[in-house]
């Protein structure tokens, strides 16, 4: 199957005091088509910068695309303007985040939201290419002070608009979406308000779904619904997800296929079964072996040694290097290049393929 | 578990109301509360973990405060160490030694404008009556315990990262040779790697110091790695208690079966969550369901669920669940 998104040597920096950080560093990675896939690592690892940059939300300055190319159905999304990208975001590429509720405007009703994504995709079907900011008078209908008998002008969703609405909350699931359309954020819990973005995301029917942390802030339960549900929707409207998360266990779960990041490198992309039953990067290992999987008595919990370096100091060999219980003498000189050594299980590490920099990433 | 063991910590019957008021008139006589903990019963033995697990707002994190003395319960009584501490039957300074608790956040559990050094000693002034000479070697001693370097003493906490701050907070608490430590999510703040070296750490501490844990956590994992038994609470109220092996090979109360089965594993053969079948989100507090608290998500619920509320019950030796029809779980 073709890949719906290539991330080709993408490189970002962000400009700091201490000098520039490198955020990624020649990530190379593709997104097949109705396919998710999991992108794990620990805080700093560039995970975010590398959803952010795939939409289009980074912020330039300080963030700067030193080099690399995003290719989406054909297009370079590192090269279009910001005008241009605004086609592709929300509309082929939708992003939900970790914190719902900062997500949300606070001072609209959900429903008037949905309603919002509702019409700017139908007006783009309709041929407008940038959308006024005249869109909440196209999708209410204001019912003027004498007729409504209420002091002040009240807006109403229009009923074409207000059905597609419900549907879409009906999607996701949430009990009473005649009354939860009338509700504001702050009035919901935080698994509702995480399907109110899911609908709102999926409501636009987009080709590739970012979800950053969509579950870190939910209670186990609630997470275990919202997953199960992105899960579903995910066949429903044919889209690809790409699952942002700290946590292996969640990305174990639902993910077809699981990148491994560390310090702005993928260092392994395997699918999820390989990946977790023969790890081949030292650090994809060390991580699995940090996970607490039983009892004390049965399991001991073997740390990682050492700590994440400093991403300003440009690091010429491998990263992992100096945590690394198997480094050798090239991991020091040379930075290993991501190498299919099995059938869709690329590793970056010298004690693996030929990763002597004479072969990239075969796309 | 049959050998003999001495219990450290008992709650009675231990509640904890937070009035709230309804509506704007400060004079309104519909006072309502918050059921944050509403009747607690448990015994923590001597030398072990009892992990309380439950989902934000179940009341785990009050049950600590309430135990800590940092907030007086409504009701009820806790024994610590054979002696009553509720409304001050036990000088509060003892308690304050001999309880230690570690937080979820040491970003903000440290003072940022005192040296990490000062921070681990001054508990040693206050409430050991040390010397500064002495005070002075058991920072130092602390800080070797956790696996920090001697010169950490001098720096503040905006210079170490999340994983020493938690290593100089877990130095704090254990300065002053405390019986029991109570451990606030002490790892949901850190990355997976940093977690692994503080659980190590912790079962380290323990069996060098023989102290007893209370780990409040989220985290079925971390409950299960470092646990000897489990308490399940649910929105104020325990629905099961056992040995955490039992609980984990066989929970018995519906509650604690959706939440192990919504814990995701590291196993993509065993794909749990995308199976689970639990409905519903944690009730409010103020306003809970009548009779069983859980009975509106519960795959099991009949007529009585909704009236009477269920009372905990032994159901093995050391096992107690708080349901009607557990029957139908086993």
């Amino acid at each position: 199957m073709a890949p719906l998104i290539t991330v080709q040597d993408l490189t970002i920096n962000y400009a700091s005091r201490g000098g520039a950080v490198t955020a990624l560093d020649r990530v190379s990675l593709d997104i097949k088509e109705n396919e998710l896939l999991g992108v794990v690592g620990e805080s700093g690892c560039g995970k975010s910068t590398l959803a952010l940059a795939i939409i289009g939300l980074l912020p330039i300055p300080p963030a700067r695309v030193q080099n690399g190319a995003i290719e989406f159905k054909g297009t370079d999304l590192v090269q279009l303007g910001p005008t241009r990208m605004r086609e592709y975001r929300g509309t082929q590429i939708a992003m939900i985040f970790q914190e719902p509720l900062s997500s949300l405007n606070p001072v609209y009703k959900v429903g008037d939201q949905i309603a919002e994504a509702i019409t700017i995709k139908k007006m783009r079907e309709d041929g407008h290419s940038t959308v006024d900011s005249e869109i909440m008078q196209k999708t209410h209908k204001v019912v003027p002070p004498g007729v409504s008998k209420l002091p002040k002008a009240k807006r109403k969703i229009m009923p074409e608009i207000k059905e597609e609405v419900i549907g879409s909350l009906k999607l996701v699931r949430i009990p009473d979406p005649d009354q939860v359309i009338d509700r504001y954020p702050f009035e919901l819990s935080g698994g509702m308000r995480q399907r109110i973005m899911i609908a709102m995301a999926l409501s636009q029917e987009p080709a590739l779904l970012i979800a950053d942390e969509p579950t870190t802030a939910l209670d186990v339960t609630t997470q275990a619904q919202v997953l199960k549900l992105m899960k579903e929707l995910m066949k429903k409207v044919k889209t690809s997800i790409l699952l942002i998360t700290h946590d292996l266990a969640v990305a174990c779960q639902v993910a077809d296929r699981v990148a491994v990041m560390y310090a702005g490198n993928i260092v392994e992309t395997s699918n999820v079964y390989d990946l977790f039953s023969k790890p081949l990067h030292p650090y994809t290992q060390g991580l699995l072996s940090c996970l607490p999987t039983g009892s004390k008595r049965k399991i001991v919990l073997k740390p990682i040694p050492g700590s994440v370096p400093d991403l300003r100091t440009p690091i010429i060999g491998c990263k992992y290097e100096s945590r690394c219980a198997y480094a050798m003498k090239a991991c020091s000189e040379k930075k290993p290049h991501l190498v299919e050594v099995e059938v869709d299980h690329k590793v970056a590490c010298y004690l693996h393929g030929e990763a002597n920099g004479s072969h990239t990433t075969n796309n | 578990m049959v050998r003999q063991m001495e219990a450290i910590l008992q709650t009675i019957d231990l509640r904890k109301y937070f009035p709230v008021q309804r509506g704007i008139n400060p004079f309104s006589k519909a006072k309502k509360f918050v059921r944050a903990v509403d009747g607690v019963n448990m015994t923590l033995w001597k030398g072990t973990t009892l992990a309380v697990v439950g989902e934000s707002g179940c009341g785990k994190t009050t049950l600590a405060r309430t135990i800590a003395l940092l907030t007086q319960p409504t009701s009820g009584d806790v024994i610590f160490n054979g002696k009553s501490i509720v409304n001050g039957k036990t000088e509060t300074r003892v308690v304050y030694r001999d309880l230690q608790i570690v937080f979820q956040d040491p970003e903000s559990s440290l003072d940022p404008n005192i040296t990490v050094g000062a921070s681990i000693g001054e508990p040693l002034f206050g409430l050991m009556k040390w010397n500064k000479e002495t005070v002075d070697k058991a920072v130092q001693k602390s800080l070797e315990v956790v696996g920090l370097p001697h010169d950490i003493a001098d720096r503040l906490p905006g210079q170490l990262s999340g994983g020493q701050k938690q290593r100089v907070a877990i130095a704090r608490a254990i300065g002053p040779q405390p019986k029991l430590v109570i451990l606030d999510e002490p790892t949901s703040a850190l990355d997976a790697s940093v977690q692994a070296q503080i659980l190590r750490l912790l079962l380290e501490l323990q069996k060098e110091y023989s102290l007893s844990y209370m780990l409040i956590t989220h985290n079925i994992a971390v409950a299960e790695y470092l646990s000897d038994f489990m308490l399940v609470m649910y929105s104020g109220d325990v629905v099961e208690y056992g040995q955490t092996e039992e609980i984990m090979a066989k929970p018995r109360h519906p509650y604690t079966i959706a939440l192990i089965s919504s814990a995701p594993i590291a196993n993509p053969w065993k794909r749990n969550l995308l199976e689970v079948d639990i409905r519903g989100e944690v009730p409010s507090a103020i306003n809970p369901p009548s009779g069983c608290k859980f009975h509106p998500r519960c795959p099991y619920a009949e007529s009585i669920c909704s009236q009477e509320r269920p009372k905990l019950r032994e159901i093995n030796p050391g096992r107690l669940v708080a349901c009607h029809f557990v029957e139908k779980t086993a």
